[in-house]
């Protein structure tokens, strides 16, 4: 029997077959694979990975519900593949975009040349909730901020890849990139064996060099420290340490004293040089931030701003991913760099300017409209598929407070083809790939891929029933 | 190594081992129950009771002692902090506390065995599937062991796992000998086969039935059992088995300072290795049992204050 992969709608990009239903030459391995496959094995094999997720523990919590309720990421079977060529053009085009937004961050809290050569305004800058004065000279080892950072990447209908977030607080999802690869070595062990798959296991010892590379000490002490058991990201936190051989701490492991921080151990206090902290900036100390945290460490800003302590990521580096500084990227690259961005960003109306706002208005049920401080597809408006209601609503949440909003037209996020309920059917996804910026800026072949589980969706979010792929950088140009 | 660290991975080694004994203890009375006869089948069904303090509880929860509430209480019970189910529950949040001390197999032993024990209770328990559930219980328990010495790195983080279980294991062992001991010497004053029903009881509840017979052969003599099981390096459930084992951990664990954990064992431990027979019958087993129970919980005490107390 020969399984039948439903094609894209005209008009959208899919990952296997080009716009005449043909299968693009990277997968071609993958499309023999899938027609020889068919859905009662494909339905097998999914159980097993389910049940292979739920023993390791790959569970996730979700916010609203029963605390201690635990769920699985859907994992869909059919790979993403990446040609040797597009991924090429996106390491290069990603190590520029992380290079430029540390300049930046740099920049804003010491020098702001951007600021007076008048390519970002000074009321944007440091008016921005996320801008932490207290950096401001602080001197960091290499001057880097964002040592990790996650990049969300679409690809349009004209195949191009655009960014459509930079994510350089806490950038989570690693691990089901290196737990998707994993499941899929152990279902089908006869892909990997004709496909020339580029490897990303060695991600944990590069995120262990850039982390000790943080440090001016040749020999740190390096700790995750993870707000708790009951964050959505647990299982990742512990799966890092683990693989890095550091401990996983929790606030209350932690204790400053003149200024040094110490984790209590069992022959008594060490001293820990670098914290790749999982925690957000405003919970990392009582004294400093949220005064009610239970998660953080009292003192902690004190060391870090003696230059006790280095953070992965450093404090304040909210201010460069937030969704108002998006649209200055491609100027950030120019203006630093002095180079033509690689990457393109989505065309974005930002509410602060009263014609963009206009726009905005106007254009209302064409356009996807984001908070600017929002996150996790929460606070978001997709304009075709909004009832009358809520583009009501949100035409006064835009009047109310402009500054909050901006606005891109809905994007048609790449297709590729899912197993899912109606077969095996094209579904919308993107791509988060992790940087990791020390000595130099590197990053293993691949990334997370996230798909949207339901017919035409576009958002890909796990908290919104979004689903988890492998993905595949291939080697060669063909297979 | 963190010392909330080392606090979850002893937690959880002793939670584990106490759903091992919880299982074995009642295994072994509600086949006692069915032998015994009708005027003392209540007192066989209170023996998990009264070894794990929690008659009260029970009472509290359940009308009566009947099997199936025992095996309601002590397996399922979500209420009792001792039941499998709790202790198991218990044993999962410490390994979740740890999991970057612990090797995949050592979690995945874990977390499959909550996962299944969801499913167990979810279903209910029987007496005529108890048996299943009690052979459960100590494969589970097996598992976890064999993937414990198989995987894991031999750190503190391993050595204080292990001092969980045996300092479970010796609690435990002192606690049923103690009571056991006592029903079975009673029992010498019935009928013969009653009584030996009675020592082969106790030799069960502590997994040393073949060990005895390879020690003294098929005839049961009270001082023989409380021989073996105290004073017996080779059993691997005795006291002087147990003590070794801590004050040998104890001595590897790397110190900051002096301990005074490691001083109590050692002391604890040079008490069995040197004790006799003799000593112990001239004390009577009651007194020697109920001391060393004291001194086990300080050791468990102060072990804690040594390698995980710190006050804010």
């Amino acid at each position: 029997m020969v399984m039948l992969i439903q094609t894209p709608p005209e008009g959208i990009y899919d990952e296997l077959f080009d716009q005449n239903n043909r299968v693009r030459p990277s997968c071609r391995m993958l499309e023999d694979w899938l027609i020889r496959s068919d859905e009662a094995l494909l339905a097998e094999k999914r159980r097993e990975a389910d049940v292979l997720f739920q023993r390791l523990g790959i569970t996730f919590n979700v916010y609203g519900e029963d605390q201690g309720a635990e769920r699985l990421i859907p994992f869909d079977l059919i790979p993403r593949v990446i040609s040797a060529s597009d991924w090429q053009r996106l390491q290069a085009g990603l190590r520029q975009r992380v290079h430029a937004l540390n300049r930046f961050l740099f920049d804003i809290y010491h020098e702001f040349d951007i600021i007076r050569a008048g390519v970002i305004s000074a009321e944007q800058v440091f008016a921005n909730p996320q801008y932490q004065p207290g950096m401001q000279n602080l001197k960091l080892p290499r001057n880097l901020y964002s040592h990790i950072a996650g990049i969300d990447l679409i690809r349009h209908n004209d195949g191009d890849f655009y960014v459509l977030e930079d994510n350089l607080r806490c950038p989570s999802g690693v691990s089901y990139m290196l737990e998707n690869r994993r499941m899929m070595m152990r279902l089908f062990p006869e892909l990997f064996a004709k496909a020339p798959v580029a490897p990303v296991e060695h991600y944990p010892a590069l995120l262990g060099e850039t982390l000790r590379a943080a440090s001016l000490n040749p020999n740190p002490t390096v700790v995750v420290l993870t707000p708790g058991r009951f964050n959505s990201a647990y299982f990742e936190h512990a799966f890092l340490a683990r693989q890095m051989g550091i401990e996983l701490v929790e606030g209350a492991d932690l204790f400053v004293r003149r200024n040094k921080v110490y984790m209590k151990t069992t022959i008594g206090p060490q001293q820990v040089d670098v914290i790749y902290r999982r925690v957000d900036d405003d919970f990392l100390d009582p004294l400093a931030g949220n005064p009610d945290s239970m998660l953080g460490v009292p003192g902690l800003y004190a060391a870090y701003r003696t230059g006790n302590v280095v953070l992965a990521n450093a404090m304040g580096t909210g201010v460069a991913d937030d969704k108002a500084i998006y649209p200055f990227v491609p100027e950030m690259i120019r203006f630093y760099l002095g180079e033509e961005p690689i990457l393109k960003n989505v065309p974005t109306w930002q509410g602060r300017k009263p014609k963009d706002l206009k726009y905005i208005l106007d254009n209302l049920p064409d356009l996807v409209v984001k908070e600017t401080q929002g996150a996790g597809g929460y606070g978001m408006l997709i304009g075709p598929k909004a009832s009358k209601k809520e583009l009501s609503h949100f035409r006064s949440l835009l009047q109310a407070r402009p500054d909050n909003y901006i606005a891109q037209p809905t994007l048609s996020l790449s297709t590729c083809p899912t197993f899912v309920n109606e077969g095996v059917a094209p579904r919308h996804l993107d791509l988060r790939p992790f940087v990791l910026s020390g000595k130099k800026v590197q990053m293993v072949p691949g990334g997370l891929t996230r798909v949207a589980l339901k017919e035409g969706s576009l958002v890909v979010n796990s908290s919104q029933g979004g689903g988890t792929k492998d993905t595949w950088v291939l080697e060669g140009e063909e297979c | 190594m963190l010392s909330r660290a080392a606090s979850s991975l002893f937690w959880m080694a002793r939670y584990l081992e106490r759903a091992e004994t919880q299982a074995r203890l009642l295994d072994v009375s509600l086949t006692m129950a069915l032998i015994d006869v009708p005027e003392d089948r209540e007192e066989q069904l209170s023996v998990p009771l009264l070894v794990t303090g929690s008659r009260e509880t029970f009472h509290e929860l359940y009308p009566e002692i009947t099997p199936q509430n025992l095996i309601d209480f002590l397996l399922l019970d979500d209420r009792h902090p001792a039941s499998v189910f709790s202790v198991i529950r218990s044993a999962r949040d410490n390994a979740l506390h740890v999991r970057g001390n612990l090797s995949a197999d050592v979690w995945e032993s874990i977390n499959l065995a909550w996962m299944e024990l969801k499913e167990l209770r979810h279903k209910g328990v029987t007496e005529s599937t108890a048996s299943r559930v009690f052979d459960w219980t100590r494969e589970r328990s097996n598992v976890f062991r064999g993937a414990a010495y198989g995987t894991l790195l031999r750190n503190d983080a391993f050595h204080f796992l292990l001092l969980g279980t045996f300092i479970e294991r010796a609690d435990a062992t002192a606690r049923v000998l103690n009571i056991r001991h006592h029903m079975a010497t009673k029992s010498l004053e019935g009928h013969p086969t009653q009584s030996f029903f009675e020592w082969t009881a106790l030799l069960h509840s502590l997994a040393a039935f073949e060990a005895y017979q390879n020690t003294y052969g098929h005839n049961i003599e009270p001082m023989n059992v409380a021989e073996l099981l105290i004073l017996k390096p080779d059993v691997p459930r005795s006291l002087h088995a147990c003590l070794e084992e801590i004050a040998d951990l104890l001595e590897q664990i790397e110190s900051g300072e002096a301990r005074r954990a490691r001083r109590l064992a050692t002391s604890l431990y040079a008490n069995i290795r040197y004790g006799d027979r003799e000593y112990i019958a001239e004390r009577g087993l009651n007194e020697y049992l109920t001391d060393f129970l004291q001194r086990i919980q300080r050791i468990a005490g102060q072990i804690q204050k040594d390698y995980m107390g710190w006050k804010q």
